[in-house]
Order: structure tokens, then C-alpha cells, then sequence
């Protein structure tokens, strides 16, 4: 069985502006361990469809369930990225931003920092948990991120482009360290991005969306190759052109 | 070592902040000796020297330091009984409607009417003694604390509630380790803003209705025609203002985060 299911998903928001359906019948299971990369334009629905699946708002069609119960509210078994870093806690040191899960199950202070020092270490942080988040650079910020979630031990991980805003050097850092922390871990992971390459390096499998009104899954390609991926072989090209046939329809207006 | 090197100019920056206040608070001096010396030349305007005679004076005699004790005391009562009030009421409406609903209309009335406003009604209720002037601190205290306060609550950042809701935080943890300490430098700074004008409001209530106080000591001084007496308790307050006003901000930088807090 698929670990969550969205069936027939739909979400109209109601605004100012009047009713806006920014994402129509989106239909994926996620398979547990899988590494799923959700590809789209600026604006075609991609955070609203992580959004539901976090819990944070409720599909206004169809459902979305998760071990077969569908989503009500936000839960400890699914971690968050935040797709900008306003979501750590400027009062806390990186470790205690790390550790904070784990004060909420209260956990003692020493089990709780021996752990948030494990996570540290494997984003690559070794030796900075002391600093604050307004001391600490905008890649060390997602890596803090990244281990606050995982130090919580979810069953999945919902990234919202947790490295669109880095330039090219150290994205390409943060996606090898996190391809092999997947590897380690095997959670499941559904990671948005608008990034093509990065989808292609990252992900077992591709979906990518339909720009909105209306957003939804057009086409899901699985992406069969070994890790750590070989950026410039002719198997990583071929799905990488595969990809962006799909994602240039969608820019230049071919349904 | 680079730890080192940072902390040294840490306390070079320290150092030059405070010899950019002593600097600053002697160039104040110097044109005021100036001005008293060469401009004004009257003895309604007396210059620092005689001041700061006249202030060694008082405090041998212990006149000085009762009355800022006097007055310090009222302030801190009222201050904290005002910030006690207006925290949780500010937190309140921060975080139900229902109770801005309910109370706005209250705050947004109240703060309009000026503490000095109600020195009349305040010594009619609670005479000259004690009661009137921490009443009085307490009401100029409050709108401002709970108004600051709910703008805090307000103010938190959704993904830090999201963020805590998917670690598994229960709702008054949400409002606990999250919303609480995200407000504190708000509320801060909302008793900050109090705090000036509680100086302002105890000056009002011990020149108008005391016995005693910084206040009392400058309508005495105008009474008896004692110039210095009255420059003596204006430095007084500039620089109890100054110091109290440090603390806060002292405050407000560590709980921001920026330093190495230890909260
Ligand atoms: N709270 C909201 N109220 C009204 N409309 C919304 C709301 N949130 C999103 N939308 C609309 O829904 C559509 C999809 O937004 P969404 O944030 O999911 O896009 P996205 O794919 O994540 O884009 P990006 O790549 O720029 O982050 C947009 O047209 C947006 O205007
Ligand atoms: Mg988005």
C-alpha cells in the first residue's frame, strides 16, 4: 500500500479577488521510501498541493490520506522545509533548533542535545551549534532546517525548494549531501523544485504539473538510474530532455 | 584564532560605545558651562559647576538620594503592575478575536486620555498618598504594553507556528516556546515606550499632589527660588531615564537573538 495517497485533490481559495482554483484533480500515490521530485512552473499549485499533504490546509475536493486515514491537521510524521527560512527560531542556537522536536516530547537535555549534535554533524555543521540563525548563512540556514526535521524522525520529509534560493555552488553541494542522507535514512520524500537538473539528480521519480488555473500532475517519469547520478552521462541527459520537453509545452502554452 | 579575534572586537565595539557616550555626555557639559559662562550669563541659568555643587550638597545631606529613591519606587511599582496587567491582556488579544473584539475598543479609548489627564480624578480616589501615583504609572503603563504586545502576537512569522505544529507541538506548546518568546522583544519594547512616559506621568503627580519625589523637589526649588535644586533634579532625571532605558535595550538585543543570549 502507498504510504499517502492523494485521490482526485482539489483547492479553491477564496480571496479577495474571488474564487481561484489553484489546483484541480491531482491524483499520486507515494510509495514509502521513494524519492519524489514535483516539477512546475512559478505559480502552478505545487506549495498549496504540499501544503494539504503537511496538513496545513484542506483539500476543498478529493482527499488525501496517509497510511490510509486521511490528513486532518499537521503531525509529527511528516517534516517540513520551509521554502524560505523565516520557520527557525531566531531565539534559539542551531542546535536547539535542531533539538526542538525532541523538547516537545520531552526529552531530557543531555539525550536531546546528544542527538541534535548527531544531526549537525550530518548536514555538515560540525562545531556551529552554538550560533543563532541571524548568525548563520542562508545554505547553513536550510541545512539546520533540514536536520530540525529529521532529527525529529519523521516518516516522510516535505520540502518546498528548501535550496531555490542559493546560488549554483552550494545548491549542488546541499543536493549531494541530501541525495546520500536519503540513501542513509530511506525516508520518503516529496521534494518541490523548479529546477529541472535538480529534479532529474535528486528524485526516483519526476512528476511534473500543469500550470494553473487548475494546477495538476500531467506526466510522472521514473528516473532509473544509479546514485550518486552522473550529471553528464547520456542516460542522465536523456530523462533530463524528457523532463524539459514536457516543462517547455507548459511554458510556451502546448496542452 | 578566529574565536579570539572575534570576541576582542566585540569588546573594542563595547569600549567604543561607552567611550562614545562618555564623550558625548562631556561634550553636553562643555557647551553647557559655555553657554551658562559667555551667552546667557544670569543666575536663573546656572552652570554646571554650581549643579554639580549644589547636587554633592544634597547628597551629603541625603535630600538627593530620598528622593529618587521616592521616585524610582513609585515608577518601578506602577511600571511593573502596569506591564503585569498588560502582558497577559495583550497576549489575549493577540491571540483570540473574540477578546479584540471585545477589548480594542477599550484600549484604543483609554490611550487617548493621558495619564496626566487623570491626576485630578486619581487623587480624589486614592488622595496624595502612594496609591494615586502608581495608579497613575500603572494606567500610563498598560495601553501601551498591551497594544505593543498584541502587535507581537500578531507579528509571528506562520511558518514558525508550522513549523512547531509539524514537530508535534500541542496547541499552548505552539503558544508556549513559540508565539511567547517570538513577542518578548515586542513587549520589551512596548515597556520601553512606557517607561518614558512614566517619567513624564511621576514628574506631573509629584509636582501637582506629593510629598516627596523628584518632582516635589523641583516644584520646592521654584517655590524657594533654589535654580540649582531645580537643575540638580532635571540631570537627575535625564540620566535615571538614560540608565533605565539602557537596560532595556540591553534586554531587548539579547532576547532578539543577536548576541549569544543565554535565555
Ligand atoms: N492563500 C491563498 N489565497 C488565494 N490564492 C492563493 C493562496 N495561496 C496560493 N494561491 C494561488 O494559488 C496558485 C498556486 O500557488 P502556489 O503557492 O501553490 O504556487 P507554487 O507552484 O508553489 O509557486 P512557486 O514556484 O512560485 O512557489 C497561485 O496562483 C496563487 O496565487
Ligand atoms: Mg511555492
Amino acid at each position: 500500500m502507498a504510504l499517502v495517497s492523494l485521490e482526485g485533490v482539489g483547492k479553491t481559495y477564496h480571496g479577495r479577488t474571488g474564487a481561484w482554483e489553484a489546483v484541480r484533480d491531482f491524483s499520486l500515490d507515494l510509495a514509502d521510501g521513494e524519492f519524489f521530485c514535483l516539477l512546475g512552473t512559478s505559480g502552478c499549485g505545487k506549495t498549496t498541493v504540499l501544503n494539504m499533504v503537511a496538513g496545513f490546509e484542506q483539500p476543498t475536493a478529493g482527499r488525501i490520506l496517509l497510511d490510509g486515514v486521511p490528513v486532518e491537521r499537521p503531525g509529527a510524521d511528516r517534516g517540513v522545509v520551509f521554502q524560505g527560512h523565516d520557520s527557525l527560531y531566531d531565539w534559539l542556537t542551531a542546535l536547539d533548533n535542531i533539538g526542538f522536536g525532541l523538547r516537545l516530547r520531552g526529552l531530557g537535555r543531555r539525550d536531546r542535545r546528544a542527538k541534535a549534535e548527531h544531526y549537525l554533524n550530518m548536514v555538515g555543521l560540525t562545531g556551529q551549534g552554538a550560533k543563532h540563525p541571524s548568525e548563520l548563512s542562508g545554505g547553513m540556514k536550510q541545512r539546520i532546517q533540514i536536520a530540525r526535521a529529521l532529527a525529529n524522525d519523521p516518516r516522510m520529509l516535505l520540502m518546498d525548494e528548501p535550496f531555490g534560493a542559493l546560488d549554483a555552488m552550494t545548491r549542488a553541494v546541499l543536493q549531494g549531501e541530501l541525495s546520500r542522507i536519503w540513501a542513509e535514512t530511506r525516508k520518503t520524500v516529496l521534494f518541490i523544485t523548479h529546477d529541472i537538473e535538480e529534479a532529474v539528480a535528486l528524485g526516483t521519480r519526476v512528476g511534473v504539473m500543469k500550470r494553473g488555473p487548475g494546477g495538476t500532475l500531467k506526466a510522472v517519469i521514473p528516473v532509473d538510474l544509479p546514485f550518486p547520478r552522473e550529471r553528464t552521462s547520456d542516460a542522465f541527459m536523456a530523462t533530463f530532455r524528457e523532463v524539459h520537453a514536457l516543462i517547455h509545452d507548459e511554458i510556451h502554452g502546448a496542452h | 584564532m578566529p574565536s579570539f579575534t572575534m570576541r576582542s572586537t566585540v569588546r573594542t565595539d563595547k569600549l567604543a560605545t561607552v567611550a562614545g557616550y562618555v564623550a558625548g555626555f562631556a561634550l553636553l557639559f562643555v557647551i553647557w558651562h559655555l553657554a551658562a559662562a559667555y551667552l546667557v550669563k544670569s543666575i536663573l541659568f546656572p552652570g554646571p559647576w554650581p549643579v554639580f555643587e549644589r547636587a554633592l550638597v544634597l547628597i551629603e545631606d541625603n535630600i538627593l538620594q530620598e528622593q529618587i529613591v521616592a521616585s524610582m519606587r513609585r515608577i518601578m511599582q506602577g511600571f511593573l503592575l502596569g506591564s503585569a496587567i498588560g502582558i497577559p491582556i495583550g497576549l489575549a488579544i493577540g491571540s483570540f478575536r473574540i477578546v479584540r473584539w471585545l477589548l480594542e475598543p477599550w484600549t484604543e479609548f483609554f490611550r487617548f486620555i493621558p495619564a496626566v489627564a487623570m491626576i485630578t480624578v486619581a487623587v480624589i480616589w486614592f488622595g496624595i498618598g502612594e496609591e494615586s501615583k502608581i495608579f497613575l504609572i500603572a494606567y500610563t503603563t498598560v495601553f501601551v504594553v498591551v497594544i505593543s504586545t498584541a502587535a507581537g502576537v500578531g507579528a509571528v512569522g506562520r511558518d514558525k507556528i508550522r513549523a512547531a505544529q509539524c514537530l508535534g507541538a500541542s496547541r499552548l506548546q505552539v503558544f508556549a516556546l513559540v508565539a511567547l518568546p517570538a513577542t518578548v522583544p515586542y513587549i520589551l519594547t512596548g515597556m520601553r515606550l512606557a517607561m518614558a512616559n512614566a517619567f513624564v506621568t511621576i514628574v506631573a503627580a509629584e509636582l501637582i499632589a506629593s510629598n516627596d519625589g523628584l518632582g516635589k523637589l523641583l516644584w520646592d526649588a521654584r517655590l524657594f527660588m533654589q535654580i540649582e535644586d531645580i537643575f540638580v533634579a532635571l540631570v537627575a532625571l535625564g540620566l535615571l531615564g538614560f540608565l533605565t532605558d539602557r537596560v532595556f535595550r540591553v534586554l531587548i538585543r539579547a532576547f532578539a537573538g543577536r548576541f549569544n543570549a543565554t535565555v
